[in-house]
Formats: C-alpha cells, sequence, structure tokens
C-alpha cells in the first residue's frame, strides 16, 4: 500500500534532515504504529504520503503507483484514497456531526441522494448515529475525534493515516478512538496510527515501526513500545 | 452550484467591510467609465460633424492648370472629394451669399482665383492635405479651418485620453480592492479550505465560491452604476439639448447601448478576471 524507498526530506529553511534515508513497506489491509519522540519523523512521513510535503530524495509509492506521478488535479484525486485524522480533528464549528461528514462527500462531488446512507453508516461505525445533529461544541473531545474518524471513513478510502488523533485525550477517550480505528482496519482499510502513547502501543499490539531523528531505528511486526 | 452560491454570499456577508469597500471603489470606477464613455461617445459625434463641414480650399495662380491639378489632388490620401470651381463660379457665389461685392466688381473686376475644393475623410487629415497642397506648383494660397478644427481636435483628444488614463488608474485601484476582499474571505475560511485540501477537493471547488463572489461584486457594482449613469445621463442630455443645441448631444438608445453595455460587461470582467487571480495566488498561500 505504502512504499518508501531511500526517502529523505530536508526541513527548507534549516536543510536538517526531518527524514533520513527511510525505507520501508506497509501492505494492503495491515495496521501499523509508527512511534516515535517529537521530531522524530512520524508527522513527515504522513505529509509525504499525502503529497503535503515532497521528498529531497528518494522514492515514494503509495498504491503501486509513484507519487511523482501525482501532479495537479491527480493530488486531489490521490487524497480521496487516503482518509486523515489529526490531533486537531479540524472539524468545522458551524457544522453539526453529520454536515461535518457529508462535507467530505460535497467537497468531492458525490451526490446529495447518497449521503444519508453512507453518512448513516459511517457515525454508526463510529457509534455514534445518535449524535448527528449535535454540533462539535456539544461533543466531547473523544466524541469529535470519532466524527473526524467517521469524516475520513465515509468516502471507503483504502488507507486511513491518523497523525497522533488521541494526542488531546484522556486514556479512556484515546482507547475508544483506537477500538474505532480497528474496526475500521478490520473493514479492509489499511490504518497507519501515529503516537507517542506507549500504553496504546502496547495494549492493542500491532506491527510497529519506531523512527529516531528521521531514522526508522525498529520495524516489529510483533508490536510493542520500544524506545 | 446552490453550495458554491450560498458560500460565496455568507464570504460576503462575513466580510462586510471589505465586500462595501470594494463595491464602492468599483461603482465609481464603473460610472467613472461610463461618463469617459458618453463623453468619447458625444466627442466623436461632434467630431464627426466637423469633419463634414470642413474643407480645405486651394486657390490657383492665373495660369495653373486646374484640370491637371484636380486629377493631382484627387490621388491625395484623405482626399474624400475634390472640384474645381471656376472663378466665375466663385464670383457668382460670393454675389449670391454677399450682394455687395457686385458693386466691387463693377469697380476692380472679378478678384477671385479659380479654386479646388477639397473634402477630407478625417478632420485630422486637414492640415496634411492642406501642406501637400500648398507645396503644389499653381497652387497660390491653401485655406482650411485651421485655427478652430485643431484647436477642438486637439482639445477633444487630451480630454478622452485624460479620461482612459483615469479610468486605467481607478481599474488598478479597483482590482486591488477585490483581491483584498478575496484575500480577506479565504483568509476567513482557510480552516475549511484546509480540510478541502485533505479531503480531496480539486482547486476548481475551493476557488468556485470566491470568483462567484468576484462576480457578484462586478454585477453589483454595474447595476448600480447604470442605475446612477442612464437617468443621469439622460437627464443631462436633455438639459443640454435644450439650452445649447448646438452640441449634437447624442440621446438615442441605440447609440447608448453600447457604453452602457460596456460598463455592465466590464464590471463582470473585473470581477471576475479580480478573483480568479486572488483565488490562484492566495490559495498558494494557503497550502
Amino acid at each position: 500500500m505504502i512504499v518508501f524507498r531511500n526517502v529523505s526530506l530536508a526541513y527548507p529553511a534549516s536543510g536538517a534532515l526531518a527524514l533520513d534515508d527511510l525505507s520501508v513497506r506497509i501492505h494492503k489491509g495491515e495496521f501499523v504504529y509508527l512511534v516515535g519522540h517529537s521530531g522524530a519523523g512520524k508527522s513527515s512521513f504522513m505529509n509525504l504520503v499525502l503529497k503535503r510535503a515532497l521528498p529531497t530524495r528518494g522514492e515514494i509509492q503509495v498504491a503501486g503507483e509513484p507519487l511523482a506521478r501525482y501532479r495537479g488535479r491527480r493530488t486531489a484525486l490521490l487524497r480521496r484514497r487516503i482518509g486523515t485524522v489529526f490531533q486537531d480533528n479540524l472539524l468545522l464549528e458551524h457544522l453539526s456531526a453529520y454536515d461535518n461528514v457529508a462535507f467530505a462527500l460535497r467537497v468531492t462531488g458525490v451526490p446529495g441522494r447518497e449521503w444519508p446512507a453512507r453518512v448513516g453508516t459511517a457515525l454508526r461505525t463510529v457509534g455514534l448515529e445518535a449524535r448527528a445533529h449535535a454540533r462539535p461544541v456539544q461533543l466531547s473531545q473523544g466524541e469529535q475525534q470519532r466524527v473526524a474518524i467517521a469524516r475520513a471513513i465515509v468516502s471507503d478510502p483504502p488507507l486511513l493515516l491518523a497523525d497522533e488523533p488521541t494526542g488531546n485525550l484522556d486514556p479512556d477517550h484515546a482507547r475508544e478512538v483506537l477500538r474505532v480505528l480497528q474496526h475500521v482496519n478490520l473493514r479492509g482499510t489499511t490504518v497507519v496510527f501515529a503516537t507517542h502513547a506507549r500504553d496504546l502501543v502496547d495494549t492493542f499490539r500491532h506491527r510497529t515501526l519506531t523512527l529516531r531523528q528521521g531514522r526508522l531505528v525498529r520495524d516489529d511486526p510483533a508490536g510493542g513500545y520500544a524506545l | 452550484m446552490t453550495y458554491h452560491f450560498r458560500q460565496a454570499l455568507l464570504a460576503m456577508r462575513g466580510n462586510l467591510t471589505a465586500t462595501l469597500g470594494t463595491l464602492t471603489t468599483m461603482t465609481l470606477t464603473l460610472l467613472m467609465l461610463g461618463g469617459v464613455l458618453l463623453l468619447t461617445l458625444n466627442v466623436n459625434r461632434t467630431l464627426e460633424g466637423l469633419e463634414s463641414q470642413v474643407e480645405v480650399a486651394a486657390f490657383l495662380e492665373g495660369d495653373a492648370d486646374g484640370a491637371a491639378l484636380l486629377e493631382q489632388v484627387r490621388a491625395f490620401p484623405g482626399v474624400r472629394e475634390a472640384r474645381l470651381v471656376s472663378r466665375e463660379d466663385v464670383l457668382a457665389e460670393m454675389t449670391r451669399d454677399y450682394p455687395s461685392t457686385a458693386e466691387a466688381v463693377s469697380l476692380v473686376g472679378n478678384p477671385f482665383p479659380d479654386t479646388l475644393r477639397l473634402r477630407v475623410g478625417r478632420v485630422e487629415d486637414s492640415r496634411p492635405v492642406a501642406a501637400a497642397l500648398a507645396r503644389l506648383p499653381g497652387v497660390e494660397d491653401v485655406e482650411y479651418g485651421a485655427g478652430y478644427v485643431d484647436q477642438a481636435v486637439r482639445t477633444l483628444t487630451t480630454v478622452r485620453a485624460a479620461g482612459y488614463g483615469l479610468v486605467a488608474l481607478l481599474f488598478a485601484g479597483t482590482l486591488l480592492s477585490i483581491l483584498n476582499a478575496v484575500r480577506v474571505a479565504m483568509y476567513a475560511r482557510r480552516r475549511e479550505i484546509s480540510v478541502m485540501r485533505l479531503l480531496g477537493a480539486t482547486r476548481g471547488f475551493i476557488r468556485t465560491p470566491h470568483v462567484i463572489e468576484g462576480v457578484l461584486l462586478g454585477l453589483l457594482s454595474s447595476a448600480l452604476a447604470l442605475a446612477v449613469l442612464v437617468p443621469g445621463y439622460l437627464a443631462l442630455a436633455e438639459r443640454v439639448a435644450a439650452f445649447a443645441p448646438v452640441f449634437p448631444v447624442v440621446r438615442d438608445l441605440g447609440a447608448l447601448w453600447l457604453p452602457l453595455g460596456a460598463v455592465a460587461g466590464l464590471g463582470i470582467l473585473t470581477g471576475l478576471a479580480g478573483s480568479l487571480l486572488a483565488t490562484r495566488r492566495y490559495l498558494r498561500e494557503l497550502e
């Protein structure tokens, strides 16, 4: 699903490496933790996959196709195939949970008649069907993050990138979010979960990639946080 | 499209100060443009009137071959019409227009020479045609309405050019104002735009509400400008026609349609161009 071959990314201002000669392959249907301290390169990894940044060196493939081939309008089409969830849930405050999720369908041109069924399914998946009409301020932070997940999966993307989605949550809400992401993964979606929450990684074991100063220092198929 | 239209209206309402500022600048610019276009229309009408009246006259020497000279001047560029008037015909004309000429002629004989009378295509051609005539052997003197024609043409052309210059400056100001309004609107939507980009919205989709905003601003400004310009001009034209009928003020709607249409068209076009430019530029900034 994702292939990095000798990928480096330098910060434009300082020239320091955010990622240093990273080579890794994430297979279709996997659930992978990306762990490391702040500045280890987790977000840089996500940004490269989303084509929000371009590698200084190396090659990246997503869904079998080199990222370099995605230009202009094709970049938008690439992003439609990748669900994203961030620490800041990026929900739109003036919209209800339903409308926030439907927003993903609206901006990608999905006909309005398909929205109720698809949004309903997505909200049901994250356990928030009953809160469809609540605005973000009326939801707990855990619920907000689940709405963000619903928005990320409503288009049925084959890949979901979650960058510190539990960073602002208490342990209970964090586990709740992780359970939802595992459920999404069980439906066949590849999930890459960047986190520095040791307890989560140790509790729900999956393949774990450990980054340190931009380098991959450990690739543990059995999982577990080892820094 | 309903979504884009609603977003455009929300953006305009959300940034009311910038919207009103742009609307005012744009309306004033279009009013100015309309004024200059209507002035040009009237100037052109006046020049056409002058052109149809301007005549260049060449007085021939006694032994000049008038017929040969007539053939020569007909080939001059800018000459629309040329004819040779014999000294007898000139005398007859003068006697008809000024009966006292007959008395003078009885004392000194016919003082008038054979004369070539020319009409030019454009009033600006009078001077070069007169200069060319004066150089011909057999031509004693040349006369044309140089004094008032040259002065009128120079003044009207300067007024017209100054008007266009001013309108060009105002349009530059309007464009900057639109850029600013769209920038403010896009900045206010930056979170939404950032989410859109992540969700896979195309640039076109993100830009559309702001382009609609620009077109709406253009449309509103054009409507406001025309609402002031049309009744204002017609009232002024009526007064000029009543008090100074010598000026051929244009009042027929057939002729007014073009400059007024240009005001509406340019308003919408400026809104469209400004918003396209702004969204292209500021979307890059937000990425």
